[in-house]
């Protein structure tokens, strides 16, 4: 659920120019308070439409003479005035802070918490925060003093998504009036690469002899010699010893699984974002699968290591490959 | 950039929360509540019908109406109303349709918007009540209606979960009750314009006196107590017999009925009235006629703009009095009226009778004029015989139709009220070529020692006769005064038997009066309600302009502006004062307000928080950062959250105490390296 009727005066209307002159008037922070500064306030259609009906009832009152008429027209009138300073004190003194965000992958919701602190006193209602592309969600600070709002922002590209300023409004109490403000609140959220799932890759027959005996068949690397048993292939018999002594010797061979699995951007094909969405699933499977993996994208190195923070550590550097910003 | 609008339409359609909905029912209800009395019973029984499928719709029963029965019900509504034969552009019509459109809305309220118009027509509604009744209690009545509309508006602006009806209503009065200071400022201050253009005028007002009198009108008159107006004396009070109230003059005779004539062009200069020592000073407080004239004690001037004089020696307002108008009078009951010569017009008019309706009465008058000769002498000759001889005042005299109702009541029954005396007075005066007329006003009143005023009620309406003699020019003779001299004396009551004192409904003065607590209780109310009337209602640009020229001197519109801007920044002030005043910054929360300090020093160390980190976010990645597995931080954070984000859980100065060691010793090992 949404706003009453969405004016978006007086950004409509300056458009550009308008966001210049907010970063100077609503400076980007972390943690922003709500005053004076920052909040603008004006009436809705409904409180236009409002207004027509106060000089319809002025008229009523000229023309009938009627004192009582123009009575019940001022006190609307000033109603709507006393209005502007609830309407106003609404978001005013509340403080906005946003501690923490969710890191996603492209196509996903990522997640904001902004917590929204009131003053003590009376409570607040009708509170509504949103990013434009967000959908905007209430705030509950009627019975309590502060509330942590999650607001979800659908990703679409990799590395940091900016939502931008964030939009606090009211329409409280009766929605003849709307104040708001857009604040900066700098909030940027990780955006990992979208993930493709592929059949994981056999592993690569590793030089060095460490980690497990891989099929013992199949490979070429000699290791060692052993006295033949039923089953072995006779290919391998070492026929020269055979011919020596009567014991049928028989040449092992052996390859040995590299346990840590390298993702590497140059071995996987295809364009460059979908590259880094193969190794992107490729980093969830391993991870799944409790193996360690290191990541090579072209001079960085990350050594092989396993853990939901290595995880991070690797998605992180997949999101913004080629992304200057840090 | 996408305007909420469009987030709106791309979120869930908007619902009217359910106690919004009960609560702009009830709305409704105290609205309609004060009109069932103006509005047809089939009205009624729409609006009824109506409220009851919204309420089946409410609890799931119903569903909304067909389109197809909706425009059934719009066209059957207009069609009634149409038929009912109220006057079109009436005001019974306008709000007989408005109210229609408030029931018929009633059941295809869905959205906020028809919610919106509902709210808005509430308001309209509240506004259109005071065009029938202004009185204390009807504003009263209303106040509490506009606090429970506004209560339904703050409802739609409400989080559903949190509309709580009492929690409205208690801000809605709030919200009233702090506007009031500022529109008593307008009222006082904002100008009074004259009418625009001509109004339709509710048609069911027009009571109390017309301007044509066929004898017996007026007793249904004294039927009434309603208020006919309120006079505040400058000085003493006249006499009580003194009272004539004269208010129109009805010059021409048809069947049995007077009529007031054409209007008469004013001589340009109306000659001064001498300021005499006998002069009564006094302000009327007329309730609505919806007509023009106004009621004065002869010979009557007044300074107040917007009242002229006619040619008979009357008051007139420029407009039709449409709300409690307050004009000052001062009177000269010494100053005679056309003395020394009527213009042969004049005459014309006042003396022209058509004997052949009434032959009896013609034929007794020239008789009588025979025997007495002049004027005087014929005057107290008719007086006389109504003195004397078997004539009864009654209010309930026979049915005398015309056009013989003279006749009738002259020589065959002799029961008859103010109106059948005056009128065969005048008749008889005619017959002879005395000029004569009848006239209409109200006679005496009631005194309310409370305040010191005067309240002229429909029952002390009154019809005399007004005839010219050359020296004296219009002389007042009250035919009634022979009748029944305690009617002129002390009033209605006092004049009649008790048999038509019966006949008075209740709750009249005339009948309350004689108990004495009721008579106390009636004064208390009546001078409450005339000061309301003094400074609420009966507050137009004359007394605008007297209030305000005693309060700022020079009416320049600077002033006004500078005095409304000052009034306006003071009560909204006082507002905002109110809504200001106590808050204080809210003092972070305690761990948040720890974990900032933490977060600012280990930015020191070289270990900044990045903006999109959350407290636990940030303190596993420092940790890893000098080799602390999350094993060996896994508390700290999981007491972290606790703390920051979980409000169910109770914690005190202990667990407060604990984290911050914690937070030191993670700022130590930070700060010195991990060989620690």
């Amino acid at each position: 659920m949404s706003s009453v009727d969405g004016e978006t005066f007086p950004e409509r209307i300056i458009g550009g120019r308008f966001s210049e002159w907010l970063d100077r008037r609503v400076p980007p922070s972390e943690q922003i308070t709500l005053n004076q500064r920052n909040l603008f306030i004006f009436p809705t259609r409904t409180g236009f439409v409002f207004a027509g009906l106060l000089l319809l009832l002025l008229l009523g009152a000229v023309n009938y003479q009627a004192s009582l008429v123009y009575g019940v027209a001022f006190l609307l009138g000033s109603l709507f005035l006393v209005t502007i300073l609830y309407t106003f004190r609404n978001l005013s003194g509340l403080q906005l802070e946003l501690v923490g965000t969710r890191p996603g992958f492209v196509d996903e919701d990522l997640e904001f918490m902004v917590r929204v602190v009131r003053p003590q006193g009376s409570g607040r209602e009708g509170i509504q925060l949103g990013w434009p592309a967000g959908i905007m969600q209430w705030a509950e600070l009627l019975d309590r003093e502060a509330d942590t709002v999650r607001l979800y922002v659908r990703a679409m590209d990799r590395g940091y998504l900016r939502p931008g300023r964030l939009l606090v409004e009211t329409y409280f109490p009766l929605g003849l009036l709307r104040a708001w403000t857009w604040v900066d609140l700098n909030a940027r959220a990780l955006v990992y690469p979208k993930p493709i799932f592929q059949d994981f890759p056999r592993a690569r027959q590793g030089p060095r002899d460490e980690g497990e005996l891989m099929d013992p068949f199949g490979s070429e690397d000699f290791r060692d010699i052993k006295s033949y048993q039923p089953g072995d292939p006779v290919k391998h018999i070492i026929w020269r010893s055979y011919a020596r002594s009567d014991e049928v010797m028989v040449k092992q061979y052996a390859s040995f699984i590299e346990p840590r699995l390298w993702l590497d951007l140059d071995e996987v094909s295809g364009p460059l974002e979908e590259r880094l969405s193969r190794l992107t699933g490729l980093a969830l499977q391993a991870t799944r699968l409790e193996r360690e993996f290191g990541l090579r994208l072209n001079q960085l190195k990350i050594p092989p290591g396993s853990g939901d923070s290595h995880l991070e550590t690797v998605l992180r550097e997949l999101a913004l490959y080629g992304i200057s910003e840090r | 950039m996408e305007s909420p609008k469009d987030r709106a339409q791309r979120g869930i359609a908007y619902q009217i929360p359910r106690n919004t909905l009960a609560l702009l029912m009830v709305a409704q209800a105290v609205v309609i509540l004060p009109y069932l009395l103006h509005l047809s019973p089939w009205l009624i029984a729409v609006g009824l019908f109506c409220g009851f499928w919204r309420t089946r719709v409410y609890q799931g029963i119903w569903d909304y109406p067909s389109r197809a029965v909706k425009a059934l019900l719009v066209v059957a509504s207009i069609a009634g109303i149409s038929l009912t034969g109220i006057k079109s552009f009436s005001l019974e019509a306008v709000s007989s349709l408005l109210i229609l459109a408030f029931a018929l809305k009633l059941i295809e309220m869905k959205s906020r918007r028809d919610a919106y118009l509902v709210i808005f027509l509430s308001y309209f509604v509240i506004a259109i009540t005071f065009l029938f009744d202004q009185s204390i209690l009807v504003a009263l009545y209303e106040l509490g209606a506009i606090i429970v509309v506004t209560a339904a508006l703050i409802g739609l602006n409400q989080l559903h979960s949190q509309v709580r009806p009492l929690v409205s209503l208690k801000l809605a009065g709030a919200l009233v009750l702090q506007a009031l200071p500022f529109a008593v400022v307008l009222f006082v201050l904002f100008p009074r314009i004259s009418p625009l253009w001509s109004v339709p005028l509710p048609n069911s007002a027009t009571t109390g006196i017309g301007d044509s009198v066929t004898p017996g009108d007026i007793a249904a008159l004294t039927r009434s107590d309603r208020l006919a107006f309120r006079v505040i004396f400058d000085g003493a009070v006249p006499r009580y017999k003194d009272l004539y109230w004269r208010g129109l003059v009805y010059s021409e005779f048809d069947r049995g009925t007077w009529r007031v004539g054409p209007e008469l062009p004013v001589p340009r200069a109306a000659d001064p009235l001498p300021d005499a020592a006998e002069t009564i000073r006094y302000s009327v407080l007329l309730e609505p006629t919806f007509s023009n004239w106004l009621f004065a004690i002869d010979r009557a001037s007044s300074d107040t703009r917007s009242v002229r004089k006619t040619r008979d020696f009357r008051l007139e307002a420029d407009d039709p009095v449409l709300s409690v108008f307050r004009y000052q009078v001062s009177s000269n009951p010494q100053a005679a009226l056309d003395a020394g010569s009527l213009p042969a017009y004049l005459r014309a008019r006042e003396t022209s009778i058509d004997l052949t309706s009434n032959p009896r009465a013609a034929a007794y008058a020239q008789a009588l004029w025979q025997e007495t000769g002049t004027a005087a002498l014929f005057t107290s000759a008719l007086l006389q015989t109504i003195r004397e001889q078997e004539y009864y005042y009654t209010l309930r005299p026979p049915p005398y139709p015309s056009p013989a109702s003279i006749d009738q009541f002259w020589f065959d029954a002799r029961a008859g009220f103010c109106s059948h005396y005056a009128g065969a007075f005048v008749y008889m005066m005619r017959a002879v070529g005395i000029p004569a007329r009848m006239v209409g006003g109200y006679q005496g009143g009631e005194f309310n020692a409370l305040t010191g005023h005067m309240v002229v009620r429909q029952y002390d309406a009154h019809a005399w006769a007004e005839i010219w003699l050359p020296e004296q020019g219009w002389q007042r003779v009250d035919p009634t005064a022979a009748v029944a001299p305690q009617r002129i004396e002390q009033g209605l009551s006092a004049a009649l038997s008790l048999e038509d004192r019966s006949s008075l409904s209740l709750f009249t003065n005339a009948r309350l009066g004689d108990w004495v607590l009721a008579g106390s209780m009636l004064q208390l109310l009546d001078s409450i309600e005339l000061r309301w009337n003094l400074w609420v209602i009966g507050f137009d640009s004359n007394v605008q302009n007297g209030v305000l020229s005693s309060l700022l001197g020079d009416l320049t519109p600077l002033r006004i502006g500078i005095a409304m801007a000052l009034g306006g920044g003071i009560s909204l002030g006082l507002v905002a004062i109110v809504l200001f005043w106590r808050r204080r910054s809210l003092p972070q929360h305690p761990v948040e307000r720890m974990f900032s300090a933490f977060a600012l020093r280990l930015a020191g160390h070289g270990y900044p928080r990045a903006p999109e980190e959350s407290p636990a976010g940030y303190v596993y990645r420092v940790a890893h950062q000098v080799g602390l597995n999350d094993a060996q931080i896994g508390g700290l954070v999981a007491e972290l959250n606790t703390l920051l984000y979980n409000p169910g859980v109770a914690w005190g100065n202990a667990e407060l105490k604990a984290l911050k060691r914690q937070l030191r010793r993670l700022q130590f090992r930070l700060a010195f390296g991990s060989s620690r």
